[in-house]
């Protein structure tokens, strides 16, 4: 017993208290292991969130980061595609200042955007108005009308649009029977741009879907309000309907601009890839794939690229300017 | 940890782009049993495309272990798409060339000295002038596929149907051109014309060389002077002004549109065309009509005459290209083996292998002898070679038709138009 008392106390426990015992320095454990354990079991999940990104990270910066950068870069040289670039510096930008054709593109889209965007806002906006109205089979028109704007950008339309304003075409067909004599529109100096503007227009079918919906939101006790008070229908429209429709209108609006300032297929399409006649369906993209592949002045593209950025990016800057006086925000 | 796992993130991410770099590279290297893939590439209709499958057949059965892939496209897209090949590093291994693109593609590097082939790829037995088309700067970047010339596409049924006779054209001068083109479409139905609007590089090249001048000089300048481009125009509005040619916007049009079978003489809509004397069997296939070859107006009497033979496509190999030797072998068999001459005959001009057109003579029908003839009967009353234009002249076509559009819908007077032609070529071969 004695021998027991005197004895030590077996060493294991005693081991094992000190290795348990925390020392006097350090907060508790437990609590630091828990957090640790949260942290790499969130990164373990972060880690699956990154797995399943990369795929789409790799692409981004490969085929969209990458490019854009390399345009900016090559906007500073002379690259003919096949040599080297070489640094330029400015020059590019110094060479659009006296490019007539730059000028002449500049103005053929402004004259494009500024005059298919309203009509396509306009045409959508009656459309949806229209459909509104509780029309039976909604969701069979709100298809047949979307439905150009589905196909519009595509290059089949485009030789359509050819054909359908050609000299032999639909329209001069049916102008023939009242005895006018057409000219090819699609070929014709003066109308060419105007088949193109039409084309744009008759894509009113997404910002139409997005009008619906607006006028969805609009709380019917305002109309009933209104009826009560005795408005017409014209008044409910602009004191009711436009001025709570102005954020989607804004909406459309930005979107449908951005979208014009950068349309190609068609204006390559339609006028064979030239922009003719007499560069009158010249569109600013059409003259950037021109100096581009054409005359192998990639250089020069990539400057016209950087240039469109800043317009598209000032413009809408200035949309948003804009906004502050006539968007309103109800909520 | 966290930035190691970034840097594992970035890694990974590395790693994927290699594997899309080398996903988008595996594209045009070879098979796994050693066979070597070859890219060609040329642009024509699809009767030209059946006729060159049936050469590749050819080729691939005499050379089992090389495998051909062709593709083609209309004049216009092929250069687009051509292009586009050439930036992205995708380019075929043989390329089909035409006028000033050899030199375009060769002085940017992007075409193979073919003297680095000249084993496997012969020319002593082409015609010297043709090959002359396909040398730049003392380098040989292109073998010509045929000899070609402009001439006039003349529809006898629409002559005949007119009551307008044919013209003699060992003696015709522009005058007697402009009076029967008006003849013709005065006595034809309405849509009828006496031609599409004759404005084209080629055509300047024509008539400003019969004046003693060229579109461009030896030594790389525009040629053309202003008083020449003003009496085109003169001619060619007087033609529109009379109906002989179609409306301006009719014109716009047709430019839009460069195969044989959407051309009013394609469809039998016009009495003459200028084009080049390989189209003829195209443009009769197309009409119907037993359309004929004739020399272009103006020669005699002229200080020289306007029209010259040339190198109607050439054959170019890729700077880059992995398999030159194979390449080389390719465009050997389609140049120098008659049985490839027997296939495509005169579709890609004359063949400029003399061996060649002797093999492919007896084999012709009635399109393609119609061609023979005219190039025979051409060789020696045609002027002096024509001077190719340098670097960037690639882009006068496109200058032509904007400045002719502003001609032809009044836009521009012709002394106007002429100052701003020769500006905007000035320009573009200076870059």
């Amino acid at each position: 017993m004695s021998d027991r008392v005197g004895a030590p106390p077996p060493s294991p426990p005693a081991e094992g208290a000190t290795a348990v015992a925390p020392p006097p320095d350090e907060p508790p454990a437990p609590p630091r292991t828990r957090h640790r354990r949260a942290a790499s079991g969130a990164l373990r999940q972060d880690r699956a969130g990154y797995l399943f990104l990369a795929p789409w990270f790799a692409g981004m910066a490969l085929f969209t980061i990458g490019p854009i950068l390399a345009s900016l870069y090559l906007s500073f040289t002379e690259y003919s595609l096949v040599k080297p670039p070489e640094w330029l510096g400015l020059d590019n930008y110094r060479r659009m200042l006296e490019d007539p054709r730059l000028a002449k593109s500049l103005l053929v889209t402004v004259q494009y955007v500024f005059v298919s965007v309203p009509v396509q806002l306009g045409l959508a906006l009656a459309l949806a108005l229209l459909l509104n109205r509780g029309v039976r089979g909604l969701s069979f028109y709100r298809s047949v009308y979307y439905l150009p704007s589905l196909l519009a950008g595509s290059v089949s339309i485009a030789i359509l649009w050819r054909q359908i304003f050609g000299s032999d075409g639909l329209v001069n067909q049916v102008l023939a029977l009242f005895g006018v004599e057409g000219v090819s529109w699609v070929a014709h100096p003066d109308f060419a741009l105007g088949t193109l503007i039409v084309l744009n227009a008759w894509t009113f079918g997404a910002p139409m879907v997005i009008f619906l919906a607006g006028l969805r939101q609009i709380p019917v006790s305002y109309y009933e309000a209104a009826e009560v008070d005795g408005a017409s229908t014209v008044r409910k429209f602009f004191h009711i309907t436009l001025p709570l429709l102005t954020p989607i209108i804004f909406f459309n609006l930005v979107l449908q601009m951005i979208g014009a300032f950068q349309s190609f297929t068609q204006a390559f399409v339609v006028s064979g890839g030239q922009g003719g006649p007499a560069d009158s369906t010249l569109l600013y993209t059409l003259y950037l794939y021109q100096r581009g592949f054409g005359s192998f002045d990639m250089g020069y593209a990539s400057a016209m690229a950087w240039t469109l950025l800043v317009i598209i990016a000032a413009l809408t800057g200035l949309n948003f300017l804009l906004a502050k006086r006539w968007v309103f925000y109800s909520g | 940890m966290s930035i190691r796992s970034l840097r594992r993130l970035g890694a990974l991410g590395l790693a994927g782009a290699l594997l899309a770099a080398t996903a988008a590279c595996g594209g045009s290297s070879g098979g796994d049993d050693g066979t070597v893939e070859l890219r060609f590439s040329w642009w024509g209709n699809n009767d030209r495309a059946a006729a060159t499958q049936k050469v590749i057949d050819a080729f691939q059965k005499q050379n089992p272990g090389i495998k051909v892939t062709g593709s083609f496209a209309d004049f216009n897209a092929y250069f687009d798409r051509l292009a586009t090949e050439v930036a992205s590093g995708d380019a075929p291994d043989v390329i089909t060339l035409g006028g000033a693109y050899p030199r375009e593609y060769g002085d940017r590097g992007a075409l193979l000295d073919l003297a680095t082939v000249k084993d496997v790829l012969k020319t002593d037995k082409i015609d010297k002038a043709a090959l002359g088309n396909g040398n730049f700067g003392d380098t040989q970047y292109g073998v010509p596929s045929g000899v070609n010339a402009i001439g006039v596409v003349v529809d006898p049924v629409v002559f005949e149907k007119a009551g307008v006779e044919l013209p003699d054209d060992e003696t015709w001068t522009w005058d007697d051109f402009k009076r029967i083109a008006k003849e013709i479409a005065a006595k034809s139905p309405k849509g009828t014309f006496g031609l599409a609007d004759p404005t084209k590089t080629d055509m300047l090249d024509i008539f400003s060389r019969q004046r003693g001048e060229a579109l461009y000089t030896a030594d790389g300048k525009v040629g053309i002077s202003e008083q020449t481009l003003i009496d085109w125009w003169n001619m060619t509005l007087e033609l529109r002004d009379s109906g002989a040619t179609p409306s301006a916007s009719q014109t716009a049009e047709l430019i839009t549109q460069p195969a044989p079978e959407q051309s009013l003489i394609g469809r039998g809509l016009a009495g003459m065309q200028f084009d080049w004397s390989n189209q003829i069997g195209a443009l009769r296939k197309a009409s119907g009509h037993p359309l004929r070859l004739m020399r272009v107006p103006g020669e005699t009497g002229a200080k020289q005459p306007g029209s010259w033979l040339q190198a109607s496509q050439l054959y170019t190999i890729n700077a880059k290209t992995e398999h030159p030797k194979e390449a080389a072998k390719f465009v050997d068999f389609l140049v120098n083996s008659p049985e490839a001459g027997k296939i495509i005959l005169t579709d890609r001009g004359i063949p400029s292998n003399s061996d060649v057109r002797t093999a492919i003579e007896p084999g012709l029908d009635e399109d393609q002898k119609v061609q023979v003839d005219y190039i025979s009967g051409l060789t020696p009353k045609a002027g002096p070679p024509l001077v190719i234009g340098p670097t960037g002249s690639t882009d006068t076509p496109h200058i032509l038709d904007r400045v002719n559009a502003e001609v032809l819908f009044n836009r521009l007077k012709p002394a106007d138009a002429a100052k701003e032609f020769i500006s905007q070529v000035t320009a573009a071969i200076q870059q």
